[in-house]
């Protein structure tokens, strides 16, 4: 396993290059710079981008790029002018951790369930009631369901807050209470696709041989479920969370903005469009980190899930 | 009605899916409606939001609003532009005199302002901060309003590192510890509303030196305002306390303010609505006509609801060298068939048509408004002469603009006001802010250039030197309609050096008429508006232009 584990973060060496290559150049050649403004006169614009180097070669400024993340060093954001962009983005990072697991947590909490149930009640109401939520899950946008959630359970019945963010700091429920809902806009789509995976998965493991032969040996139907039929069926889920592990608990724009959460997952979408490419330089490379480790814990997860796999190959 | 009832399932379908997580849902005790100033002794508290993370809190480098409205909290400046009239009144500044010739503009300093650290605030310290403002290694976005000091122009735009400067040279100088002295490159008598902005504003040299960027990080900031900064977390919250050092702080009631960054306007919305917030929409565009709907509809929110002119002009560009709108005839009938009253109502929600650039409350705009007023026959009329009677022969031409929610709703409403006064098709062509900007710069080739596209303007500081001159004039703006020298941009030039008011209220009025009536150079077509929410015990000024002063603020108890 250590190999395994060795193997995969060498793995990450050639990733950083091809994926911070290929955004740094993508990156400056779209048109417009950070420094253009509606009211800035060109020269200004001129100015303030020869302050920042940018008037270099773009394989300059990449290598110069590559020298300071060496040393850990991302550089000052150009849009908030003058702040390191990690001050943003780890304070953001750790909201967005927080908020990503309970919505995993969420959807497993109702996907599971629910995939089972349609899994043994196949084709019967629980089946189909199943899948209609899990469709409607699937097909209603954060957009839509945040606004939605926050106008009955924040507005409306004044069961919790409308939005906004409390550090675990401020006491356990205040901090839960402000989590609620936006991890239920997150999870509610994850938690449709779990069920969908569950159902599919574990029907086509119940027509196994094994458990065939567990049923007739007389075992209970949890225990069968459960120790026999579940752990083979969750392989297929556990692939699907790794990439979407890294992808929830590193933020979500929309889910942000709707509940004026402080994540990270604004800085994906507001550094490009105010071109600030050291911003978008240093979320790169923390979205690669946290792929890759998703990626590795997925390996991990797999050798006790199933002994048949190991690293080996 | 209809609206509800489509919601009726999706509510059903929320509850089961929220009943795997709000098993125990205890009542949130303290995000009610309770108001902010409690019993006795309890410090009195207002919250107020923001749509944008300001982008720095250093006065030489802010250039967006989300940053000016807490810089003027911190940071004093030689003036303070008054919240209920917009005219530049004393601040730092206790009284200033103007030399015969208009070139030498005297503040003296009141005496017994301080730093948050103890230092006194001095001549030098305003000095400082003008220089460093200059200096092309500050990079200051906003350095080109300073260009009117002696040499500040030059200093500015020299190309580092092959050029050198001599700062020493530029016209700004402590003459003593409360007596500073500019010199200007031609009279200006716009300086007066200059000297409000916050570029210029006195900053803390020694705080600067030892902490570099971070020199406006809570932890080291020094300021010298009604307000000092307690707390900054990013993208979440800006919290503010009375400065006891200020010396006016017998007059500031509210002892903390907290800044929420929320940059959904529903959301904000619906945090004003829950109480979690006491003021919305100040720091933010308008908010979006459905929501201003419903506002106007609910009759407690009605109630709250403040509403009038912000300095900001929104308005059509013509690339003026590019056949069809080469032909003034062709830019007159254009603008004529904008249905401006349609546009404000119904698309926006808020503002006041507008014929002319600088709106009512820049110093020289014209009142009653110039320029070409929407006139369906009229624009008939002059497409026909131009050649294109009802629009015949005349040729598909583009509108380009930037993609938002309202930008979109105006370019749709633009085309359609076009397609049906004057039967001519307009292509829209929408694209991200950064790349609209660098597409429709002045340097991109006429072939390139879209015919027409979307622009706007807010004023830096109320005087229409920031608007004809500073935007249209031929040769010392950007002039992006790339219009040919006339007689409108020299008497622009000119009404910028003129000492009298009055004649300058004049010729301002005929630059205006020029460029909006006559060449058409532009069609301006509204000025934007604000509307703000505030309960009702938040009693404040809402100015059109200046930013607010919290330590004018009250809250009824």
């Amino acid at each position: 396993m250590i190999r395994l584990i060795v193997r995969r973060l060498l793995w990450f060496i050639p990733v950083f290059f091809v994926v911070t290559g290929i955004t740094f150049v993508t990156m400056h050649a779209l048109p417009g710079g950070p420094f253009d403004k509606e009211k800035t006169p060109p020269a200004m614009v001129q100015q303030m981008e020869n302050a920042f180097g940018l008037n270099r070669p773009v394989y300059e400024q990449y290598f110069i790029w590559l020298g300071n993340a060496a040393r850990l060093n991302f550089g000052p954001s150009l849009a908030l002018r003058g702040k390191p962009v990690a001050g943003f983005l780890l304070p953001g990072l750790a909201v967005s951790v927080q908020l990503g697991i309970m919505a995993l947590l969420f959807a497993f909490a109702v996907g599971l369930p629910a995939g089972i149930i349609a899994a043994y009640h196949r084709g019967r109401w629980q089946d189909r009631t199943a899948t209609l939520v899990a469709i409607l899950g699937v097909s209603i946008p954060a957009i839509v369901l945040g606004p939605l959630l926050v106008w009955v359970f924040g507005l409306w019945l004044d069961w919790l807050p409308v939005a906004q963010w409390e550090p675990l700091t401020e006491g356990f429920w205040p901090w839960l209470s402000h989590l609620i809902l936006p991890a239920i806009t997150l999870g509610a789509g994850i938690s449709a696709i779990v069920a969908r995976l569950t159902r599919a998965s574990l029907l086509q493991v119940l027509n196994e041989d094994y458990i065939r032969t567990a049923h007739a040996k007389g075992l209970p139907r949890q225990l069968v479920t459960m120790r026999h039929a579940l752990r083979n069926a969750l392989i297929p889920i556990v692939t699907y969370i790794g990439p979407l592990t890294a992808a929830v608990i590193t933020g979500s724009l929309v889910v942000e903005q709707v509940f004026a959460i402080p994540g990270m997952g604004r800085y994906f979408v507001t550094s490009i469009t105010s071109r600030d490419y050291p911003m978008v330089m240093a979320v790169v490379v923390i979205y690669a980190m946290v792929i890759v480790l998703a990626n590795l814990s997925v390996d991990i997860l797999y050798i006790f899930i199933d002994p048949r796999i190991s690293d080996a190959e | 009605m209809r609206k509800f009832l489509w919601l009726v399932p999706i509510l059903g379908l929320l509850l089961v899916l929220a009943a795997g997580c709000t098993a125990a849902p205890a009542p949130a005790a303290s995000t009610g409606d309770a108001a902010p100033q409690a019993a006795s002794g309890e410090p009195i508290t207002v919250r107020v939001s923001t749509i944008a993370e300001p982008s720095t809190l250093d006065p030489n480098l802010a250039e967006d609003t989300y940053s000016i409205t807490p810089i003027e909290q911190l940071f004093l400046g030689l003036t303070n532009l008054n919240n209920e009239t917009g005219v530049p009144e004393p601040e730092l500044a206790e009284s200033w005199t103007v030399s015969d010739d208009g070139l030498t503009w005297t503040f003296n300093l009141r005496k017994d302002a301080v730093w948050s650290d103890g230092n006194p605030v001095t001549a030098k310290d305003v000095e400082y901060s003008v220089k460093r403002a200059v200096k092309p290694e500050t990079a200051s976005p906003y350095a080109y309003v300073l260009y009117l000091i002696k040499n500040a122009q030059a200093i500015n735009q020299t190309v580092l590192p092959t050029d050198t400067y001599d700062i020493d040279t530029l016209g700004v100088k402590a003459v003593d510890d409360y007596t500073v002295q500019f010199e200007l490159e031609a009279p200006a008598a716009y300086f007066e509303s200059i000297s409000s902005m916050w570029t210029l504003r006195p900053v803390p040299s020694w705080v600067i030196e030892e902490f570099g960027d971070a020199w406006t990080d809570p932890a080291n900031i020094v300021v010298n305002g009604p307000y000092l900064l307690k707390e900054w977390k990013p993208a979440e919250q800006l919290v503010f306390e009375k400065n006891p050092t200020y010396f006016k702080k017998d007059d500031v009631q509210i002892d903390r303010v907290e800044l929420d960054v929320i940059s959904d306007q529903n959301t904000e919305l619906a945090l004003y609505e829950s109480g979690d917030i006491d003021v919305a929409g100040d720091n933010a565009g308008s908010f979006p006509i459905e929501a201003l709907t419903r506002i106007r509809s609910d009759a407690t929110l009605s109630a709250e609801l403040h509403e009038g002119p912000r300095a900001s002009t929104t308005y059509v560009g013509f690339t003026m060298t590019k056949p069809p709108f080469d032909n003034v005839l062709v830019r007159k009938a254009f603008s004529a068939a904008i249905d401006r009253a349609t546009m404000v109502k119904d698309v926006v929600g808020t503002g006041v048509p507008a014929t002319q650039f600088a709106p009512k409350g820049i110093f020289g705009a014209p009142d009653p408004e110039v320029g070409i007023a929407s006139d369906v026959e009229q624009a008939k009329a002059w497409l026909a002469e131009a050649g294109y009677p009802d629009g015949e022969g005349f040729p598909t031409v583009t509108y380009r603009y930037f993609s938002s929610t309202l930008e979109e709703a105006l370019a749709q409403a633009l085309q359609a006001m076009w397609k049906e006064n004057l039967n001519v098709d307009v292509q829209l062509e929408s694209m991200e802010f950064p790349a609209f900007l660098a597409s429709t710069a002045a340097t991109v080739p006429v072939e390139e250039m879209p015919e027409m596209w979307r622009l706007g303007w807010g004023a830096d500081y109320p005087d229409e030197n920031n608007w004809v001159y500073e935007v249209f004039h031929c040769t010392d703006s950007q002039n992006r309609p790339c219009a040919e020298c006339t007689e409108a941009d020299e008497l622009a030039k000119a009404a910028g050096r003129e000492t009298d008011s009055a004649k300058r209220i004049e010729m301002y009025r005929q630059v205006e008429e020029m460029m909006f009536g006559d060449e058409v150079r532009v069609a301006p077509y509204y000025h934007r508006g604000f509307t703000i929410l505030a309960k009702p015990y938040i009693e404040r000024a809402y100015p059109a232009f200046a930013p607010p002063n919290w330590d004018t603020w009250r809250v009824n108890q």
